[in-house]
This record gives structure tokens, C-alpha cells and sequence, in this order.
């Protein structure tokens, strides 16, 4: 036996963590994963990162491993088979080509992925989008995630990141934890939060549900769901009143205030009360505690981010921070903490339709000739579409002449994990083309004319970036299966057969190719990251001196333009489907602490799919339980104006009576069949957080579990699950 | 003194990291090789959540243990420190489980034993402290947030000593208030 231990980093979420592999090489299966002593894990694990590599051994519990390209030889309704990569790569730049001259450039949108390919994947694929298709059509799924804080941080602040560090967390002095469930998105974050509580920080959490934080917090604001913009006002309105402000940093580092102190007091907390539920006196009390510091942090995330209102609530929460100076030092300032692995990432490499990689606008002329230069070709100067918007222009187009004809899904399944998933297959259906990119075959590549195999994580190279802006390296651990290609290989050859020739020896070749075209970023070398674990971004110098940046605007100077942080005055409104008669409990979306994304990876773990599985679970208030006359695990169905599931009753008290909630990554209780695709209209977010619902019962509960069973397995079947295998 | 692990619910957050540690410590890491089905997923604590704690909840290695003393096939039985099931003397007969005041014994049914009547075997199933097994108690090696502690002879006394002396000051205040304002008294004359 040949053991080899190998470090790498977690590839379920933006903590970051590293893991070290032991490896039985000859054998090519992982022996164990213990936690490596990380910058942010310290050596803890969650349970995704101590046993989410089962995926990797493929045992076929959802779906099947990719191991070589497929193709519709015979046109659409013809079935997915087996073909050579000559033939796969020959059919896509076919393909493209032809939509390109007949349809023009925008026709197309290609995904980045936030999830196992890493960063150099996601700029050779955004290289491939704006230089070989020519359009900036280049999006992931930050868009149905963290796109409102990055749009409304940089407008506040100039860049859209969390602005300290993870392990400055433990050191707040106050914690403001809102429409954030580290314990079940971030178990490493969260640790951070316990520990800041240990050493005697203040938490207050503003959070519909009793969540872990909400539990061991000092003041639990269970608002109203769809209520933080009243809410957030409400603070600013209390220290603005209360004389709580710090005069001399708003002064010295921000403009806009005026405007913002006339629309905040029309905000009091009683006068609030209404829409936010909250008494007011504990909105005071949670104000005076949080300005009573210089190291306050405020952390957020979905609950914050996917409403129709999302980018509003960001901007409102930064100011908070800036009048109350808590920016410039550590342990201090906002932390938007991203939930995939490598969703900073592909933000960072510019894997969205308006920015370049490393936040270099699109629109910007030099930005743009500068990406001229090095690519050798024109590239569009403006901004491309959001992916929340394909179900628009191809179903809904403009005009005629927008619709969008080709999808190139990489690494993502949209067919589980946008929202009002009918209108979604609606749009896949009506595509000229569709090619998935996946390590499984998943619902998407289900309406796919060719799908193309790659590497998954633990079999490629290359660099993350945590939530925190943290660059570190992934590893090879396992030999990939014959007949896949990395990431970057399989659009290194379309572009090639496209007749824009690119050819890369490895990752490290591709990033020093982008760190040499980002100044906040060009320090960052695989020697300095693996020197020293994690180089955080900005990191401008190539010398040693220059280990990167822990927080981010130093004494109060902001990455905007003219250095001022900038205060933004908005108003609360309702979200867009509210209850009624028909519909009369809200439904909001969340998070499942031992499941990642859409399942496809830990759906496939062993032990993580015996802890949960299928159809999953809807949180209910007893109360609400006892009015359906239903008991926990009996099997209900709810519905909304865009479809029905079904999914098991998990009576609980963490939850009121007026709102359920449901995790995302149940295929069969899919929860996204019923949610509304209404989006922020900055970030395009979705209002994944509130629409109308209807939970009833089920009486015949026999025929029920039959149909969770025989969906199951013909899911299975469609995944390509071979029956045979454990036979 | 029996020893006995357990849970803070001011640390834990709830993740059950724990309940998967426990198995693979019992089952071993071959599971990650076979069969998904082909396994027994048991985990011998629980994690328990309702509104005011999340904890994990397990065997407290009671010194006279009321699962073993209602056992009537000697399935139950004390070794070195820890309450043990002898899953091949188990009838399954549910009295331990029933008796335990902490439910600490769940009945499990076995994936790959049957009843002598063939049908699948049901046993009693609770925490062993990982004896026997490499690195002591699994749980509490995983815990992400060291929300799992033993609890022993020594610890348990540094828990009482420290009790004790808050029980002590809060005489001062408490209860107390007519002997104190007295001493206080005598003290400013
Ligand atoms: S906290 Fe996140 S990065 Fe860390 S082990 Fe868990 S899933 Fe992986
Ligand atoms: S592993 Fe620790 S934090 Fe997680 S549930 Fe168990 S005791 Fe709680
Ligand atoms: S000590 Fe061992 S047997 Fe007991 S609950 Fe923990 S992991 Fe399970």
C-alpha cells in the first residue's frame, strides 16, 4: 500500500476549511479526512467536510458519475449517448458558430460555477464568453445568492466582499447576526460566533426562526419575515435619536448622510411595529447595544440577500456600520458570509456579466482595452444578462431579435435550483441548445443536447477563495475516471475548434495569466499561497512582505472612487406575493446543514444521505400542525400559484405560525416548484425568502409513501443509477 | 465512578456531526467500500433541538443502572467504567429502553441479522463510550464547536467545587438578607 496524505481545501462552503487526505494511492481511494490547521477551520470539520468525499467513490445513491461525453446523435428527441470528445467538442463549436452568425453574439449565455472547478475554470470560461462568443452573457449562481450584497456594497463601500476576516469574528465585541444561519450554512463560521459569545461579545439576531444563533443569543428579534428594510431604518433611526452616532467618522469618511437621517425618521420603532412585529423597546435596546462599539459586525446572508428587496436591506445594513464608525480596524465592519465554496471565487474571476475579473467594469474603457490587449481580440463593452433573467428572454424576449437561443450550464443545475422550477424547463425546452457541464448527470442535462464530463473536486488542481476573500489551494487527492477532462481543458478545446486557439500546460499557467491582469489579485502567486496557506485578497505586491489583506478599508479610507463610504436612503416595501385566503402561510427557502447545493455531491455520501433524505422536510409550528390535523413525518402536500410537492411534517416551535420553511435540495419535494421568480431589480436576485403557500393534508398516507418511493426510483433510473451495481 | 460524555447546549449548534462520527467509529470506515444499504446507520447519541437547547443526548453510565437491572437476559451489563448491551444476549424487549429515564436506548433493527423466525433483528442501542475503539469516544473528538465533554471523577468534582462556591457567595444575597444586613450593621458601627 502506497499512503499519501494530501492537503486540500472543503469544497461544501466559503469557510474554507482544510482538510488533510489520507490516500491509499495504489488503490486510488481516500482513507480518511481529518481537519488540517487552517487559517479559518483551526482544525474543526463540519460534517460535510469529514464525510462529504464519499461522492468521489461513486456510489450511486442519486445519480451516476459522468465518464465520458454524451450526445443527441439523432436531434432532440433522440436519447443522450455515449460518444468521443472529438465528437462532443466538434458539435458544441458547431453549434455555437451557427447561433453566432445567424442569431449574433448575445444569443448565448454560459454559466461560471461556484462549486468544485475553481477559480482558473471560471476565467478561462469567462475569457471563452467575452472573447470567443463576444457578448459579456456570463453569470453563476451568485446571481440567486449573494448578488444584492455585492451590488449594494459596492455602491456603500467599493467592493462587494466581506469586510473582515473569519477568525476576527470571535473578537466583536457585538455580533448583529440578520437572515443568517451560520449553524446550518457555515458550521465553522458559526463556531466563530460561539466563541465571540464565549469571550463575552453581544449577539443579536434578527431572524424569523428560533435558529442555533437566535437560541444563544442575547436579544432574538423574530421579525416578520419580509420585513428587514423597516427593521434595519428602525436601528438607524434609534441612533440617530439617541444621539448614538459617531459624528467625527461620518465627517471625515462618508457622504449622504442628510439624505438618509430625513428618511429614518419616518422609521421609529413604534411606528414600525406594525409590519416589523417587533416591540419596540427591543429594537431600541438592540440599536444601543450595537453602537455601543467600535468592534460591532454585522453578518447576513440569504435572509438578507434573496428578496425582491435584497440589494435595499445591503445597502441599509452598511449603514449602520458607517455611522457608527465601524470600519477601518479589525474585527469590525460587514460580513456578507458567501455560502458556496467558491461563489467568492467566481465572482473574483469575473464570472458575471459586468465585471472583468477582479471587479474591473466592463464599461470602463481602460479596463476594457487593457483585456483587449492581453486576449488579442475586440470585446463588448456592455453588460451582459443575469442568469435569473434566461426564463425572459427566451420565453419573454424583448424583441424578437434578443431571444436567447443557446444555455451553457457549467457546474450548476438550474432545473432544481432556480426558482418556479415548470417556467424553468418551460425555458429549456424552448432553447435551440442546451449543454451541460457536470461531474453527474443531474434534472438540467435531462433537456441537454450534449453533455461533457469533467473533473471533480479532489481530482483537479487549482484555488479557491473563501468567504473572506481567502485564496487557497485545492488539490489533486484521486486519479480522475478515464474519459473526463478538467474544466478548462473542455473550454480550451471549443475555443480551439472555434478558431480562437487556447491552450493552457496547467491551473498555475492560467493564474499567473489572470493575477498578471489583476492588480488586486497580483501578489497572490501559488508560491505565496502555498507558503503561507491563504493570501486574502488584496494583494498587490509579488514580494513575501505582502501576505494580503485581513479587513478592508483601513482607517475609514472605502474602495469607492473618492474614498468615502456612502450612506443610501431607501424605503421598505412589502414583498411581492403576500398571503391570502387561497394561499395563506408564506413559504420561505433554507438550508439543510448536512446537504450542499443541489445534492448531486452529498446526495451520493453515505452517511450524509442516512442523516437526511428524501422527499425532506417542511418546518411547521405545532400550531399550524394541530389546525391541519397533522403529525410529524406524515407526508403533506403544499402548493402555490406555480406548482405542488410533497415533503414530511416537521412540527416545531423554532417557527411561527404564519411562514413554513423548506430546504432546496430535495428533488423530489422540491420546494422550487412552488417559489416565485420575481427578482431584486439591481441584483436579479430571486424572492426565494416569501411567496404564498398552502400546506393540506394527505389522507391516504400508504399511496403517498408509494409514490415517494416510486419517484425515487425512477429518478434513479433517469440519473442512470445502475441497479446492478451493489447486486 | 462511571465516566459519561456530554453535551453543552450553550456550544452546540445543532450540526450532528457527533450522530455520524458515532457510526463510522462502530461500523468502521469499510462502509465508505460497500453497499449503501449494507450497513447499519445507528448513531447511539441523539441530538435533541427544541426552542430554549440543542444537545446531544446520551447514556449517562448510571453506577446502578435501571436498563440493567430490569433486564431479564443479561444483555446488559457493566464493564470497565461504562453500561454495555450484549447485542447477541438482546431479546429485544424494549424494558431497558423503557426503563431509562433519559431515553437514552433506542430499539434499532439490525440490516443484517434476523429473529429466528426470520424476520429482521431488533436490539437495544445506546452509547459504549467507544469502547474498545481506537481514539476514545468519537463524538467528542468531532464536535466542530467542543460541545462535548467527559464527564468523570475529577471533572465532575471541579463542577461541584465550582458550584459550591457560587452557591456559597449567593448566601450574601440570598435568603440570608436578615443575618447579612446584621452583619453589615455591626460592620459600619
Ligand atoms: S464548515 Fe464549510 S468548509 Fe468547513 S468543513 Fe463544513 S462545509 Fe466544509
Ligand atoms: S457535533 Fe457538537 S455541535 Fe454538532 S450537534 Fe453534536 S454536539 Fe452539537
Ligand atoms: S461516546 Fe462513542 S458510543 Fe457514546 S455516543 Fe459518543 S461516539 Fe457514540
Amino acid at each position: 500500500m502506497t499512503i499519501e496524505k494530501i492537503l486540500s481545501t472543503c469544497v461544501y462552503c466559503g469557510a474554507g476549511c482544510q482538510i488533510l487526505f489520507t490516500v491509499d494511492k495504489e488503490k486510488n481511494k481516500i482513507l480518511e479526512a481529518t481537519g488540517a490547521n487552517g487559517v479559518t477551520n483551526q482544525g474543526k470539520l463540519c460534517l460535510k467536510g469529514r464525510y462529504g468525499w464519499d461522492f468521489l467513490n461513486d456510489p450511486q445513491i442519486l445519480t451516476k458519475r459522468l465518464t465520458g461525453p454524451l450526445l443527441r446523435k439523432n436531434g432532440r428527441n433522440s436519447p443522450l449517448e455515449p460518444c468521443s470528445w472529438e465528437e462532443a467538442v466538434g458539435f458544441v463549436a458547431r453549434r455555437l458558430t451557427e447561433i453566432k452568425k445567424e442569431y449574433g453574439p448575445d444569443s448565448m449565455l454560459v454559466t461560471g460555477s461556484a462549486r468544485g472547478p475553481g477559480n482558473e475554470a471560471n476565467y478561462v470560461t469567462q475569457k471563452f464568453v467575452r472573447a470567443v462568443l463576444g457578448s459579456n452573457n456570463v453569470d453563476h449562481c451568485a446571481r440567486i445568492c449573494h448578488a444584492a450584497s455585492v451590488a449594494g456594497l459596492l455602491v456603500s463601500l467599493g467592493s462587494g466582499a466581506m469586510s473582515l476576516s473569519v477568525p476576527e469574528i470571535e473578537d466583536a465585541k457585538v455580533i448583529f447576526n440578520i437572515g443568517y444561519n451560520g449553524p446550518d450554512s457555515h458550521p465553522i463560521v458559526a463556531r466563530r460566533i460561539v466563541r465571540a459569545k464565549q469571550k463575552g461579545a453581544a449577539l443579536i439576531v434578527a431572524d424569523p426562526r428560533r435558529t442555533e444563533t437566535a437560541r444563544i443569543s442575547d436579544l432574538h428579534l423574530q421579525l416578520k419575515g419580509g420585513s428587514n428594510l423597516a427593521l434595519v431604518n428602525a436601528l438607524g433611526h434609534v441612533i440617530i435619536e439617541e444621539k448614538l452616532l459617531d459624528k467625527t467618522f461620518i465627517e471625515a469618511h462618508t457622504k449622504g448622510f442628510e439624505e438618509y437621517r430625513e428618511l429614518v425618521k419616518r422609521y421609529s420603532p413604534e411606528s414600525t411595529e406594525s409590519i416589523t412585529g417587533l416591540k419596540p423597546g427591543d429594537v431600541r435596546k438592540a440599536a444601543r447595544i450595537y453602537a455601543s462599539t467600535k468592534n460591532s459586525v454585522i453578518l447576513w446572508g440569504m435572509g438578507v440577500c434573496q428578496f425582491s428587496q435584497g440589494v435595499d436591506v445591503v445597502k441599509s445594513l452598511a449603514n449602520l456600520a458607517l455611522m457608527t464608525g465601524n470600519f477601518g480596524h479589525s474585527s469590525t465592519g460587514v460580513g456578507p458570509v458567501r455560502g458556496q465554496n467558491n461563489v467568492q471565487g467566481a465572482c473574483d474571476m469575473g464570472a458575471l456579466p459586468n465585471y472583468f475579473p477582479g471587479y474591473q467594469s466592463v464599461t470602463d474603457k481602460e479596463a476594457r482595452e487593457k483585456f483587449e490587449k492581453a486576449w488579442g481580440v475586440k470585446l463588448p463593452d456592455k453588460p451582459g444578462i443575469t442568469l435569473t433573467r434566461v426564463p425572459e428572454f427566451v420565453l419573454h424576449p424583448p424583441t424578437p431579435e434578443k431571444k436567447l437561443r443557446a444555455y451553457w450550464v457549467f457546474g450548476e443545475d438550474p432545473a432544481q435550483s432556480d426558482a418556479d422550477l415548470s417556467e424553468m424547463r418551460e425555458t429549456l425546452h424552448a432553447l435551440d441548445l442546451v449543454i451541460v457541464q457536470d461531474i453527474y448527470m443531474n434534472k438540467t442535462a435531462e433537456f441537454a443536447d450534449v453533455v461533457l464530463p469533467a473533473t471533480s473536486w479532489g481530482e483537479h488542481e487549482g484555488v479557491y477563495s473563501a468567504c473572506d476573500r481567502s485564496f487557497q489551494r485545492i488539490r489533486k487527492v484521486l486519479e480522475p475516471p478515464k474519459g473526463v477532462l478538467t474544466d478548462w481543458e473542455i473550454f480550451s478545446r471549443v475555443s480551439t475548434a472555434m478558431g480562437y486557439p487556447m491552450k493552457y500546460k496547467n491551473t498555475e499557467e492560467i493564474w499567473n495569466e489572470l493575477i498578471g491582469l489583476c492588480p488586486s489579485f497580483y501578489g497572490a502567486t501559488y508560491q505565496k499561497i502555498e507558503k503561507f496557506g491563504a493570501i486574502q485578497w488584496p494583494c498587490r505586491d509579488r514580494n513575501d512582505a505582502d501576505r494580503g489583506t485581513s479587513f478592508l478599508h483601513k482607517d475609514g479610507k472605502f474602495a469607492t472612487k473618492d474614498g468615502k463610504g456612502v450612506f443610501t436612503a431607501v424605503d421598505w416595501h412589502a414583498p411581492v406575493e403576500v398571503e391570502d385566503q387561497e394561499y395563506p402561510v408564506t413559504l420561505s427557502t433554507v438550508r439543510e446543514v448536512g446537504h450542499y447545493s443541489v445534492r448531486t455531491m452529498t446526495g451520493n455520501c453515505r452517511t450524509l444521505r442516512n442523516l437526511e433524505d428524501e422527499p425532506g422536510w417542511v418546518q411547521m409550528n405545532p400550531e399550524l400542525c394541530k389546525d391541519l390535523d397533522v403529525k410529524h413525518g406524515e407526508l403533506v402536500k403544499l402548493s402555490s400559484r406555480r406548482g405542488f410537492c410533497f415533503s414530511r411534517c416537521f412540527p416545531t416551535e423554532r417557527v411561527k405560525k404564519d411562514a413554513v420553511y423548506m430546504t432546496y435540495q430535495w428533488w423530489i419535494g422540491a420546494c422550487n416548484e412552488l417559489t416565485i421568480g420575481k427578482l431584486d431589480p439591481v441584483s436579479n436576485t430571486p424572492e426565494y425568502k416569501y411567496c404564498a403557500c398552502r400546506v393540506e393534508k394527505v389522507e391516504d398516507q400508504n399511496e403517498a409513501e408509494r409514490y415517494i418511493k416510486s419517484e425515487y426510483s425512477s429518478i434513479k433510473a433517469r440519473m442512470g443509477v445502475d441497479k446492478e451495481v451493489w447486486a | 465512578m462511571n465516566g459519561f460524555v456530554q453535551g453543552n447546549p450553550l456550544l452546540c449548534i445543532g450540526c450532528r456531526t457527533c450522530m455520524i462520527a458515532c457510526v463510522v467509529a462502530h461500523e468502521g470506515k469499510r462502509i465508505f467500500e460497500i453497499d449503501p444499504d449494507g450497513y447499519d446507520f445507528h448513531p447511539k447519541l441523539k441530538v435533541v433541538k427544541t426552542w430554549a437547547v440543542s444537545a446531544p443526548v446520551q447514556c449517562k453510565h448510571c453506577e446502578n443502572p435501571a436498563c440493567l437491572s430490569v433486564c431479564r437476559s443479561q444483555a446488559i451489563y457493566k464493564n470497565d467504567g461504562a453500561v454495555l448491551v450484549a447485542h447477541d444476549k438482546c431479546i429485544g424487549c424494549k424494558s431497558c429502553a423503557e426503563a431509562c429515564p433519559f431515553g437514552a436506548i433506542e430499539m434499532v433493527t439490525l440490516c443484517s441479522e434476523q429473529n429466528s423466525d426470520g424476520s429482521p433483528r431488533t436490539v437495544a442501542n445506546k452509547c459504549d463510550l467507544c469502547q474498545g475503539l481506537e481514539g476514545g469516544p468519537a463524538c467528542l473528538s468531532v464536535c466542530p464547536t467542543e460541545a462535548i465533554r467527559r464527564q468523570d471523577e475529577e471533572t465532575l468534582s471541579d463542577t461541584l467545587k465550582r458550584k459550591r462556591v457560587g452557591a456559597a457567595e449567593a448566601l450574601l444575597t440570598l435568603g440570608a438578607g436578615d443575618h447579612q444586613s446584621h452583619i453589615l450593621k455591626s460592620q459600619s458601627v
